[in-house]
């Protein structure tokens, strides 16, 4: 017999009536939400033109990939396929009763045939079955956390939440059972069926039916209602947010017009974040959106070796002063203190890691701009590598070296204006330390060998992205437009790099303040030279793992390029972390400069480039190339690491 | 109440030894120049007592007309104003003349601060005979000011330890540096206020010069001698080692 809606239950439209404020208390929590964030700045705009669909301010694709399918999730298997079997299971069964819905209110007629057997029996069953087995492992994952569910704060909201959306399943499938049991099987139901058999022969049955109906309905409806109060609402949230991030990795930090300043008036915007009203509504619905997982602090290079941030501890910070409304409490940064804002290492490992699409390093370093260019506070070591740039333009305060140093006794030629193509940019990183000058001689060799047309700068320079992560914008700023005026004069449309971080700054923000020039990382080009054959290498067949550094790879997807390169002159190993998932060596964010609490960063990563058994570590990075160097020293002492470009020349055949 | 502060513009005091040249003995114009070392803690001082008294702040430099851009620093960590007396003379008579001249312009002076040593010349004497000029006692190496009843309450330190004394009235000071006088990184709207503080630029005076002349100008040299000792057997390795110390008298 076909199955007739609300059999046995006298009233039943009451339910349908009940779901209106039950909506309507779920409006209004979202409607809260959005006032909330609304309070936040206009986000600053990155002025680059996407390759991505959008509508409206939203991005579809990450809309639909990160937001609804949720891809990141899955990087934990176990539990992405929970979180998978639990949504689509509640998806489908929410499908199922709104059909319910339109044929008690439209004779829609879902009861017959086999849409009955295959979608309102079979599916739905399937379905309710799936999303069971999901919040079962996600209940006991709850009640048996790892630590990076209770660290700083445990969101056990989802406890209670869990356990009804149990009972509503739970209840679903009883009262079908109930049901079934009375009017007879209902082809494709394979759990009320089953269920009706074990009910079969109760006396109480119509009225068990009743109650259950009656609970099952009215649990819905209050967690419904209860969405935008709870951890729920990023049903609603992690889409949103998904959707309003633009799809570049890194954080996003944008330049700052600071023409605001040299007028006359005497209301000068503050700089950076000091009290949440300072911060953009993107970092406000972050901050409604987290859900803290702690998935960003089992990933975070300073979380993990004993400093005072961490990036989910920052986040509940930032999401208490929000619940509890002080936007305009400025005692904010020393709540989440200055050595946690300043242990950032900007490597963005949180964001990779992040289900919900936070930009924890964004918030971060908008804290760590109004520290330094507000307050003057620095970390004393990261302090001096500033003054040091503000007075020398270069960080590395107390170097041996000049900045001409790394080309003494060797010809290297200077950019002419319309004959050379190539401006090699040297930068500070390569210049001032012993160890990395050699990659700019590797390089020049390597470009002299292949022929290519190529200059460097008579007086070397650094781009300002050190003072950029240290949260000097104006520094930045003063540097890059000096930097910028010099390219325009020689006429330089085609920069290669030998740092990530120079690279990073070049594209990423020179653009904004007028720059007009192609940028190659030394990877890129060299992987370049070797497939089109104008330098051919010998290929030792040693093992070489190959480390990211964060810049080139997460912040700019450069990934299989130094892969092809070191592949070509050894056998490539990876790490455990690599790619997108590396850890960082330590140095980011300023903070190759510092005196590390805890376990050291860079020893942490050279143990596990040294476990991997390679006879050299290969990267492509200046910092990365130091900070390896020195944290293989606690282990042994051969020198392991190098660079991808001394490798190829020393592979190099004539 | 009127504090001055006294700053010299100097060639990068950092420059490596093995990347430093001479012209014209003196440092090669490419070096970046920047307020000296000291000066900079004494500016430090100097805008601290500031602060806690409300005192004018004013930076006195004797240097070239283009020093300006480097002196602003101090304006913007805090300073009111700058006056810098034009000149390129070496001679501290000569400076401390000029630059007594600078502060005698300034109306009532209740305290001169100055670096313990200028970043380039290293000499340390300009302030004393400053202080001579002015007739004000001179307090060398202070490395802490406070103002308490009238007076200055100074503690002095050396390698050997650290002496408080009380000043009675005016005074020169050369300041040392210690944790506490790290200078400030200025914030950014400091830099842009600083760009609108008064700047005055004085001629240089004619000032007797000490009887004194510079004969020649020599930096040392970096050098490199390799002597490669055979390590075949580590033992006797060793004893070579330590014979050729020994014999080079480095043990």
């Amino acid at each position: 017999m076909e199955r007739v809606p609300y059999w046995n239950i006298s009233h039943g439209l009451l339910i349908d009536l009940l779901s209106l404020p039950a909506l309507a208390v779920f409006g209004y929590g979202i409607y809260r939400h959005w006032c909330r964030i609304r309070q936040g700045k206009a986000s600053i705009r990155l002025g680059l033109t996407l390759d991505a669909l959008k509508l409206g301010p939203v991005y579809v694709r990450s809309f639909l990939t990160r937001g609804i399918v949720g891809t990141p999730i899955y990087k934990k298997l176990f539990t992405g396929i929970a979180h998978g079997l639990l949504f689509w299971g509640m998806v489908l069964l929410s499908v199922g009763t709104m059909l319910v819905f339109a044929n008690v209110l439209f004779k829609l007629p879902v009861f017959k045939g086999e849409f009955n057997r295959l979608f309102m029996g079979l599916t739905l069953d399937a379905a309710g079955l799936a999303a069971l087995a999901g919040v079962l492992f996600l209940l006991i994952r709850r009640l048996f956390p790892p630590e990076r569910l209770t660290c700083f704060k445990a969101n056990s909201a989802f406890i209670l939440i869990e356990a009804g959306i149990i009972a509503i399943i739970v209840t679903g499938f009883f009262i079908e059972g109930a049901r079934i049991a009375q009017t007879g099987v209902d082809p494709g139901s394979f759990v009320g069926n089953w269920l009706a058999a074990q009910l079969a022969g109760l006396g109480t049955l119509p009225a068990i039916h009743r109650y259950l109906w009656w609970t099952h309905g009215l649990i819905s409806l209050a967690l419904i209602a209860y969405i935008p109060y709870s951890p729920l609402v990023h049903l609603v949230l992690a889409p949103a947010n998904a959707g309003l991030d633009i799809p570049l990795p890194g954080p996003k930090m944008g330049v700052i017009d600071f023409e605001a300043f040299e007028g006359e008036g005497d209301e000068t915007p503050s700089l950076g974040v000091s009290k949440l009203a300072d911060f953009s509504r993107k970092n406000l619905l972050d901050i409604s959106t987290c859900l803290k997982c702690g998935r960003c602090h089992e990933v975070c290079p300073a979380a993990q070796t004993g400093k005072r941030l961490s990036p989910k501890g920052v986040m509940v910070t930032l999401a208490e002063y929000l619940q509890q409304g002080k936007m305009d409490d400025d005692s904010l940064l020393d709540t989440i203190s200055i050595d946690a804002i300043y242990s950032c290492t900007t490597c963005a490992a949180c964001m990779e890691a992040c289900p919900v699409a936070v930009n924890q390093p964004n918030a971060i370093l908008r804290m760590r701009q109004h520290l330094l260019m507000e307050r003057s506070e620095i970390p004393d070591i990261m302090g001096q590598a500033h003054r040091s740039l503000e007075a020398r333009h270069h960080p590395f305060v107390g170097t041996g070296f000049g900045p001409n140093d790394w080309r003494k006794g060797l010809d290297v030629p200077f950019y002419e204006k319309d004959t050379t193509e190539y401006l090699l940019w040297i930068g500070c990183s390569v210049a001032y330390e012993e160890r990395t000058q050699n990659i700019a001689r590797a390089m020049v060799a390597i470009l002299k060998n292949a022929g290519v047309s190529f200059g460097i700068l008579e007086e070397n320079r650094c781009t300002g992205d050190p003072a950029k992560q240290m949260g000097n914008e104006f520094l930045f700023t003063e540097i890059a437009g000096q930097n910028i005026e010099e390219f325009n004069e020689l006429g330089v449309t085609r920069v290669i790099t030998l740092c990530p971080h120079c690279f990073n700054s070049f594209t990423r923000h020179y653009p904004l303040l007028g720059a007009k020039f192609d940028v190659i990382p030394h990877a890129v080009l060299i992987r370049n030279l070797i497939e089109a054959g104008t330098i051919r290498l010998a290929n030792s067949g040693q093992a070489i793992c190959y480390h990211d550094p964060c810049y080139l790879g997460r912040h700019n997807s450069v990934l299989s390029d130094p892969r092809q390169v070191v592949s070509s002159v050894g056998q490539l190993v990876e790490m455990p972390r690599s790619g997108c998932e590396s850890f960082c060596c330590g140095a980011g964010g300023g903070n190759y400069w510092t005196e590390e609490e805890g376990t050291r960063i860079n020893q942490t990563r050279a143990k596990e480039a040294l476990d991997t058994g390679a006879v050299t570590i290969a990267t492509a990075c200046p910092f990365c190339m130091l900070m390896l160097t020195d944290g293989l020293k606690k282990f042994t002492e051969e020198q392991m690491v190098k660079d991808i470009a001394e490798l190829v020349c020393s592979q190099m055949e004539a | 109440m009127q504090i001055v502060v006294l700053a010299k513009v100097v060639p990068d005091y950092e420059v490596p030894s093995a990347d430093f040249e001479l012209v014209e003995n003196r440092a090669h114009p490419r070096y970046t120049r920047m307020i000296g070392l000291y000066d900079e803690n004494a500016v430090e001082v100097g805008v601290q007592l500031k602060e806690k008294l409300g005192a004018d702040l004013t930076i006195v430099s004797y240097g070239l007309s283009d020093d300006v851009q480097f002196l602003r620093k101090a304006l913007a960590m805090g300073a009111d104003k700058i006056v810098l007396v034009e000149g390129n003379s070496d001679d501290p008579y000569v400076i401390a003349a000029n630059l007594k001249d600078a502060i005698d312009r300034q109306g009532s002076v209740d305290l001169v601060l100055a670096g313990r040593q200028s970043s380039d010349m290293d000499r340390g004497v300009v302030p004393g005979l400053l202080a001579g000029m002015l007739d004000y006692p001179f307090v060398p190496q202070a490395c802490s000011v406070e103002n308490v009843d009238g007076g200055w309450k100074i503690a002095q330190i050396t390698e050997t330890g650290k002496r408080l004394m009380k000043l009675t009235g005016k005074g020169v000071l050369s300041i040392t540096s210690v944790p506490e006088n790290v200078p400030r990184i200025p914030a950014v709207k400091a830099i842009f206020a600083a760009k609108k503080k008064p700047v005055e630029k004085l001629a240089e005076i004619g000032a007797r010069s000490m009887s004194i002349s510079e004969l020649s100008v020599t930096i040392p040299k970096m050098e490199s001698v390799c002597e490669l000792i055979p390590a075949e057997d580590m033992d006797d390795a060793v004893r070579v080692l330590l014979r050729r110390l020994k014999e080079e008298r480095f043990l």
